[in-house]
């Protein structure tokens, strides 16, 4: 009797707490996520201009988590526009970068399981899923104006555009994934089948119709740049119908976003980080180091893509890694003749430049020595490049990268010295240009030799080689350079036999046509060298016609006589109708494919 | 205060000893003494029972017991958990002196903790193996969990030799791609076993089938580990000192590499074989390659420029001999290192109260230079009896200090750690140059491996140091005579700190002048769970007997950490360019360089973003009857709601039902002698599994990180604008991941008890796997979520035999064996999708097992251009070089061919533990096998494929691979129409300077070897002291024993150690993981004082 009320007591209790306990912690597993934000917080006008700017920052094509070390995601293109072409080699060991071997040796067939391939294509959706998150995200916000809206579509859908452009060229038929396609709409499986070129004008043209002139940040893209990216695509498309009043007015009319009327440049300021967006630069990517970015596997906000693409060795300009060294047939392509014009047939043969056993001493475009590191040519600041330089003579050739390359005086300012653990004397805050001027022109050249003027045509490269003629922009010998200013201070003995003239007054119209297009593609390649457009080219050139694969057989063909990457790999050949295209990863292949359906068609000749 | 109390009351836990008064219905009063016939010390607690009565006594502290009995006839029934019961007759006497109980382990009568509550051995229907802790400690090692192998039918362990490393564990096969390591449950709190001393668990339980484990609801589905530390024991206080010191020797067979001049040759072969002219930095141009007397200045010979000592200079010239002979690089980094533990346990109390107390000192240092771990631990438990025993109070506190710095991969340098490195490394470079700084492929040409002694030199100052502190108070209250509560509250607080200093590697090919930069963490974990039980147990009709339990708990976790980083320190040593840890701060960095996160968590397994958190909030019941110990009914019943699914999805219940037909009770069988028990089981049930859910996968969220969502859009080269991005996707879809466990098993003794046998067949389901499906490139970049996507199966058999034999009474013997078989299989994936793959290397698909291989099949080597014609088409082919299986018969050989090649997964897996006394005399050994699993030996993919980055290469390929000749069998090269392969039993595919499809470029199958083994994991020979020697000293036990650990491994395997660890897509694949075969010779020595 006197304990059954204590047991009641604590039983009923018990009961009690439990019952209370229930209802306590049920509320207790609603837990709010921590250090991220939610739709709520980012769907205003800060949130929306703060995903613009997550929008931009992976045009460097790096800091992607999961992606592997991404040199095949690379903004610049390097390895898919220059080592792919005739420009350089991989470099490094034979097959260091076995991804980068097979792309060089266009044996991608079995190789759509590269990890390159797949590194570009998921980056490139990346910057694609993140455009279109400024427009899902910006249609639910209240706090933004029409005209605000419109122009931060404008950017979005340029940003949107260009991804496409590149993936486009890559691997042409790549999917268009506007905002309605995404993980949560559940409709990600998009076909490959489908031409993506009025997609792609279209986000351009918007950007164009929407986009202010200048802009309050030099790097945002504005209504002149979205313009020459428009312009670009129908170049690819070969309107030049279409393309010529563009150019025309962005040459007459167009300014940076910094309002700067656009305008040729000393040419190494174009490679110059402390002058980065001159008048010259029309779209570039924005690097940054040292602003405490970077972290253990990746470099951050600099230049992580070109980080393979310097001088290897203790002494050379950032130490590692010896790729993309420039081709025999690169630097021959800047010998000039007596009256300082290329040689537009026989360049490639005869002696070699720079080759110790059979010197070639006649003239020389002087952008050669801003493009290529030659042996006993100063190297910017760093001395006289040499060829101890060179990682594997035997398949690497006598040359080094340059144009990404930083200044001795400048490493720790516009290099990294952060808390990376590999590669931090390679990246820099050197821009990639996108666009510079110069390419505007000789589109626009080409536009007038296809359906305007030859002497207009002219009247353009000429302005290109009257910039490479001034001696004030040249590399001398026995001279300090000025790292700020991207020129030497004593201009008297330049480093090599320099001439390089405008052609003569009427020499396009005089030869005809065919002439007028060889100069014009030469003079691109002279001038646009190593900076990941040179497949591209080849490959709008081509247009079904063979010329690519002439080109680049042709080149392998006497590569293979030298010490070049196609001695080791001699088994190289480009084959017509496929290798104008990369293939699609096979991994997204599997993905896209894994229900049965096929979504995803690989490109024509590869597995 | 109860007079009397059921013979079938249950102990809750072991700890729990119900005090009982002497019944005051005496007629006659008889004492005794219980002790321990194997130690002689008293056993307090025993039950002593008058039989046929509802008469008890339990005996004291001291062993001693008062009973009264009704005549002097009476029978006295004792027992006690731990030793197998006697049955005395009085007769007639007042006192009956000693009476010897013998220990009984695994006696029927020993009674485990299972979930929430603890249960006889024989009334048990669900499946638990009881591990032999005694064996378990046989086995020197820092992880607890490490030591389960083989230990216990069911249970896959495989171990890294790294100190301290993680251990994969997986109870009854893998239940999914992810993490599925086992819930562990100390004293009833979610603990971890990995930092657990060793020395202070009385008990381990695996919990594998629902029947036993669904309880644990959402969490139980990898299985349950219920760990029972020691507890203190009423009486006088009794020190105890275990220890032991030894030695671990690395194996000696490093990998099997090239010399300098087969290096060197083989070389050359490389370029000929592919009709190139050879030319080298080191060796030359010549026809036959040349070893120089020195590799910096590259190629020189003694008396050439550059090789005057006064020269030298780091960087421009840094002289370096060759080593003509090469260097082991495996034994510049293995070297023989100290093992010791040392433990101190104290234990006594008083009439309510008792303790147990114990610290530990370990300290294993690795056998790779500059690896250690070296734990601290301390342990108090003690117990309170209150209200006439009627209340129990107490705490189990565990405190354990560690420094454990792990050995990293430097990450971008080919993921290289030192022990992949010294696979790469060529043996032409020397340790050191001839000033003493480190050598390295700084020396030209000769690959971009770096250097194994110097990373792991440059390590020995990082530090990982771990303080946690675990465990949990309770209290018990005995409500009514049947009825119990108990609350516990209880759970972890770890904090963590680790830097590391990573120096600029002057001696290396790349990245020799990358500024130093040095990383430090901070952060800590936290989680606490309190539960609440009712427990009611009874008897009717002394027949049915009856246990009920409900219960709630609430669980929450949290964690948060930070990181931070500076580049460009001060160097205080400019000959090698070193920093003094003195000024491993971050102020001595350069501002410029910094950066700074929150980080990751050190959580082994987790690699979740910090912060997080998450809470489970639970309620569950239990109800088990048998009928007269023969006919068993049990079920369990669970609700779990967890805060990481949408509250949509939150709220699951769990159930389970088993059933015992213990047959040997039955009459048809009481005459059957040879058969001393036997019981038939089976159960059904279902759980859940959480380990691998993000905690926020439900939402989308958006996030900014410096590294990915900052953009200089102001062209400033060093500001960069603050950008968001989106960072991960939700999914609010997402649940548990659900298991449903069908068991069927039996557990017999028989033939006097000498054999204990325990066989089961069982079957797991595991539907809605939780895990990240492949992400679709056209969604961009977030993280996918975690989905439910698809279901696996297990099937498997569990076996356990001991046998308790002995010569005569001085000789005795136990044997015990373990065999564990799993097979896994993936059953389905979501409609419509085939296969995810993981890695190029591992695909999941129906019908294969997770993590099997993934690759082109090889042949054989092509033998000449005309079999290269009327094989197949594929890419690459010729001579000397890999032809691959055309699985899909299109006459191509494209991705379709490729196939699966390999399963990771060990056909079954064994443990033997055999163990012999004599006299004072005891041996035991442990032996572990792991057979039918295949390994893919990536370390091949470098030392066979030397083209790749010139580093070293294998003795294999150097000496044994294919050669081509001509038509009249002279030497020739790949670009020879008529090339065959010289010898057309080759299997190693042709040294080359050109990598593709059909040699270097495609996963297949030459990677692919065989990776069973048989390991005498531990060797003891001991000699306990007689007590009559060493009593006088107050030494109650002395024994000394030797050991040896690893004493040897049969294995086909060609790679340093089979024993590959890893994640659940990526496990059996050696790149270069720490060897856990290492020979350890230790001398210990087991002292109880008192």
């Amino acid at each position: 009797m006197k304990r059954l009320p204590i047991k009641w007591i604590f039983t009923g209790s018990g009961l009690f707490l439990l019952i209370i306990m229930m209802y306590a912690c049920n509320k207790k597993l609603d837990k709010e996520p921590q250090g991220a934000l939610s739709l709520s917080n980012v769907a205003t006008k800060t949130g929306v201009n703060a995903l613009l700017i997550g929008a931009y920052a992976i045009l460097d094509g790096e800091n992607v988590p999961d992606a592997g070390n991404a040199y095949g995601s690379a903004g610049s293109n390097w390895v898919y526009g220059s080592i792919a072409a005739d420009d350089s080699y991989k470099g490094s060991t034979p097959t260091d970068q076995p991804d980068a071997t097979q792309i060089e040796s266009w044996s991608l067939s079995q190789g759509s399981t590269t990890a390159y391939l797949n590194e570009k294509w998921t980056l490139l959706y990346g910057g694609i899923q993140r455009a279109n998150d400024v427009l899902r995200v910006m249609r639910q916000a209240t706090d933004i104006d029409p005209a605000d809206t419109a122009a931060i579509t404008g950017e979005a859908r340029f940003l949107r555009g260009f991804y496409h452009f590149d993936g486009k060229k890559v691997f042409n038929n790549f999917p268009y994934v506007d905002e309605s396609i995404s993980f949560e709409n559940g409709n990600l499986l998009v076909a490959n089948d489908v031409d993506i070129w009025p997609m792609i004008e279209a986000d351009f043209q918007y950007a164009v119709n929407n986009l202010p002139e200048t802009q309050p940040n030099i790097g945002r893209i504005n209504k002149w740049g979205a313009m020459a990216f428009l312009a670009k695509a129908y170049m690819f498309e070969h309107k030049y119908d279409q393309a010529k009043p563009l150019l025309d007015d962005i040459i007459v009319h167009g300014v940076t976003s910094g309002g700067e009327k656009y305008a040729l440049v000393n040419f190494e300021s174009n490679f110059n980080a402390p002058q980065k967006n001159g008048p010259e630069s029309v779209f570039a990517c924005q690097m940054s180091v040292n602003d405490g970015s970077s972290t253990a596997n990746d470099g951050g906000n600099g230049n992580m893509g070109d980080v393979l693409n310097y001088p290897n060795g203790t002494g050379a300009p950032g130490g590692c890694c010896g790729f993309n060294n420039p081709s025999w047939n690169l630097a021959n392509a800047y010998k000039t003749d007596v009256n300082g014009l290329p040689l537009l047939d026989g360049w490639n043969s005869g002696t070699v430049v720079s080759d110790s056993s059979n010197l070639y001493t006649g003239n020389l475009d002087p952008r050669i020595d801003w493009t290529i590191g030659r042996p006993g040519i100063p190297y910017l600041d760093w001395g006289l490049d040499n060829v101890a330089w060179v990682r594997d003579p035997a398949s690497n050739g006598n040359f080094n990268p340059k144009k990404n390359v930083y200044a001795l005086s400048q490493a720790g300012t516009y290099s990294s010295t952060e808390t990376v653990f590999w590669g931090a004397t390679q990246i820099t805050a050197n821009n990639y240009n996108f666009i510079r001027f110069s390419d505007v022109l000789l589109w626009a050249a080409e536009c007038e030799a296809e359906v305007g003027s030859l002497d207009k045509a002219e009247d353009y490269v000429n302005q290109v080689r009257n910039r490479a003629a001034d001696p004030t922009g040249w590399v001398y010998k026995n001279s300090a350079y000025n790292a700020a200013q991207g020129v030497y201070t004593n201009q008297t003995t330049p480093a090599d036999k320099y001439l390089v003239s405008p052609y003569p007054v009427g020499a396009f119209a005089g030869n005809g046509q065919d002439y007028a297009r060889k100069a014009i593609r030469f003079e691109r390649r002279l001038e646009l060298a190593m900076e990941g457009h040179r497949f591209f080219d080849l490959q709008r050139w081509d247009n079904g016609s063979g010329y690519m694969a002439d080109v680049l057989n042709t080149y392998v063909g006497v590569e293979k006589t030298r010490h070049s990457f196609y001695y080791i790999v001699n088994t190289a050949t480009f084959t017509k109708g496929t290798n104008e295209y990369f293939a699609i990863p096979q991994k997204q292949i599997d993905a896209e494919n894994s229900t049965g359906v096929v979504y995803l068609k690989q490109n024509h000749g590869y597995n | 205060m109860p007079k009397k109390t059921s013979g079938l009351v249950k102990c809750y836990c072991l700890f729990i000893m119900l005090a009982c008064s002497l019944s005051v219905m005496a007629q006659q009063a008889v004492t005794g003494k219980i002790i321990n016939s194997n130690d002689r010390q008293p056993v307090a607690g025993a039950t002593i029972q008058v039989s046929g009565t509802q008469t008890f006594a339990q005996s004291g502290n001291d062993g001693s017991f008062s009973i009264t009995v009704p005549n002097a006839n009476s029978i006295l029934l004792i027992s006690v958990v731990g030793f197998d019961k006697r049955e005395i007759p009085v007769s007639g006497r007042a006192d009956i002196g000693e009476v010897q109980l013998t220990a009984t382990d695994a006696s029927l009568n020993q009674v485990v903790v299972t979930g929430y509550t603890a249960q006889r051995k024989k009334d048990i229907t669900g499946s638990v193996a009881v591990v032999n802790v005694a064996n378990l400690k046989a086995v020197p090692g820092g992880t607890t969990e490490s030591l389960l192998q083989g230990q216990a039918a069911g249970v896959t362990v495989i171990n890294t030799g790294q100190p301290g490393g993680v251990s994969n564990v997986r109870i009854r096969g893998i239940t999914s791609p992810g993490n599925t390591d086992p819930l562990v449950i100390i004293d009833g709190t979610p603990g971890s076993l990995h930092d657990l001393n060793v020395s202070d668990i009385q008990s381990i339980q695996v919990l594998k089938d629902a029947g036993a484990a669904a309880i644990y609801g959402v969490r139980g589905s990898n299985g349950v580990i219920v760990v029972t530390t020691k507890k203190g024991r009423s009486g006088k206080a009794e020190l105890s000192y275990d220890g032991y010191y030894g030695t671990q020797r690395p194996i000696s067979r490093g990998y099997n590499l090239a010399d300098p001049t087969e290096t060197a040759n083989a070389l050359w072969k490389e370029y000929t074989n592919d009709g190139l002219a050879p030319t080298h930095k080191q060796y030359g141009s010549g026809t036959m390659p040349v070893i120089p007397d020195y590799i910096t200045p590259a190629g020189a010979h003694e008396g050439d420029p550059g090789t005057d000592p006064s020269t030298y200079a780091l960087y421009t010239n840094q002289i370096t001999k060759a080593n003509k002979t090469g260097t082991d690089w495996f034994h510049e980094i293995f070297k023989p290192a100290l093992i010791q533990s040392h433990n101190l346990s104290l234990t006594g109390g008083g009439d309510k109260s008792a303790y147990y107390f114990s610290f530990n000192y370990f300290d294993q240092q690795g056998t790779l230079i500059n690896t250690y771990l070296k734990r601290y631990t301390a342990r108090i438990n003690t117990s309170f009896s209150l209200l006439d025993d009627r209340l129990k109070i107490g705490e189990h506190v565990a405190v354990f200090y560690k420094q454990n710095p792990g050995y990293l991969n430097l990450p971008g340098v080919n993921n290289a750690n030192s022990i992949g490195a010294s696979s790469r490394e060529p043996g032409i470079i020397p340790v050191y140059d001839i000033k003493g700084n480190f050598a390295g492929t700084g020396s030209q040409d000769l690959g971009n491996s770096p250097q194994p002694v110097a990373i792991q030199s440059r390590q020995a100052n990082n530090t990982n140091s771990d303080w946690q502190i675990s465990g949990n108070a309770f209290a018990e209250l005995t409500v009514a005579k049947h009825l119990t509560a108990r609350t516990v509250i209880g759970g972890t607080v770890d904090n963590f700190y680790y830097n590391n200093f990573i120096y600029t590697a002057y001696e290396n090919a790349e990245n020799a002048q990358n500024p130093n930069s040095y990383l430090e963490n901070y952060g800590w974990n936290s989680s606490y769970t309190w539960t609440n039980t009712l427990n009611y147990t009874n008897t009717f009709a002394d027949k049915h007997h009856l246990t009920a339990l409900v219960g709630s708990e609430y669980i929450n976790n949290n964690s948060r950490s930070v990181s931070a980083s500076r580049g460009s320190y001060y160097i205080t040593d400019p000959t090698n360019l070193t920093v003094d840890p003195n000024l491993w701060t971050l102020n001595f960095g350069s501002p410029g360089s910094q950066t700074n996160s929150n980080g990751l968590t050190n959580i082994p397994g987790n690699s979740q973003q910090t912060p997080y958190q998450l809470s489970i909030f639970s309620i569950f019941g239990r109800v088990d009857y048998n009928f007269n110990d023969k006919y068993y009914l049990s079920g369990t019943l669970r609700r779990d709601g967890s805060s990481v699914f949408d509250p949509a999805k939150r709220f699951g219940y769990f159930p389970s039902v088993t059933a015992g037909w213990r047959i040997s009770q039955e009459s048809f069988l009481q005459n059957a002698s040879w058969l001393n028990d036997l019981k038939i089981r089976g159960g059904w049930g279902k759980m859940g599994a959480i380990n691998n859910i993000n905690p926020t996968n439900a939402f989308t969220l958006y996030q900014s990180a410096a590294n990915q969502s900052y953009y200089d859009i102001n062209g400033t080269s060093s500001s960069p604008t603050q950008g968001i991005i989106t960072y991960q996707y939700g999914n609010p879809a997402t649940t548990w991941e659900e298991d449903i466990i069908t068991n069927i098993g039996f557990d017999a003794t028989f033939l006097q008890n000498k054999f204990d046998l325990t066989a089961e067949w069982y079957r797991k389901s595991i539907s809605g796997l939780i895990f990240v499906p492949q992400p679709i490139g056209t969604g961009g970049l977030a993280a996918v979520p975690f989905a439910n996507a698809g279901d696996i199966s297990n099937q498997g058999i569990d076996l356990s035999l001991t046998y308790h034999g002995g010569i005569h009474q001085e000789l005795k013997f136990d044997i015990t064996g373990t065999f564990t078989s799993y097979n896994n299989k993936v059953e389905s994936l979501p409609a419509g999708i085939n296969y995810y793959d993981f890695d190029n290397s591992v695909r999941l698909a129906p019908g294969h097992p997770v993590s099997a291989f993934y690759g082109y099949k090889v042949l054989g080597l092509f033998q000449d251009y005309a079999d290269v014609t009327k094989s197949p088409v594929q890419d690459g082919a010729a001579p000397g070089r890999f032809k691959y299986q055309d699985v899909n018969g299109d006459n191509k050989i494209d991705n379709a061919d490729r196939t699966y090649i390999g399963d990771p997964n060990p056909k079954f897996s064994a443990g033997l533990n055999l163990a012999v006394s004599y006299r004072n005399f005891d041996l035991a050994t442990f032996f572990y096998a792991s057979v039918g699993a295949d390994i893919q030996n990536s370390i091949r993919s470098s030392t066979d494929f030397p083209q790749q980055f010139n580093n070293a290469m294998s003795k294999d390929i150097a000496l044994h691979s294919a050669t081509l000749v001509n038509a009249s069998g002279d030497p020739t090269n790949i670009l020879d129409p008529t090339a065959r392969v010289a010898d057309p039993n080759s299997s190693i595919p042709m040294l080359e300077r050109i990598a593709n499809f059909s040699n270097a470029t495609a996963f297949n199958s030459y990677l692919i070897e065989k990776g069973s083994y048989l390991r005498c994991k531990s060797l003891i020979a001991g000699y306990t002291f007689p007590t009559a020697a060493i009593s006088r000293y107050r030494i109650d036990r002395l024994r000394i024993y030797v050991q040896a650990a690893n004493l040897f491994t049969v294995t086909g395997y060609s790679g340093i150690d089979p024993e590959l660890p890893g994640s659940n897509t990526s496990f059996g694949v050696d790149g270069g993981g720490y060897p856990n075969n290492q020979k350890n010779f230790n001398v210990g020595i087991n002292l109880t004082f008192h």
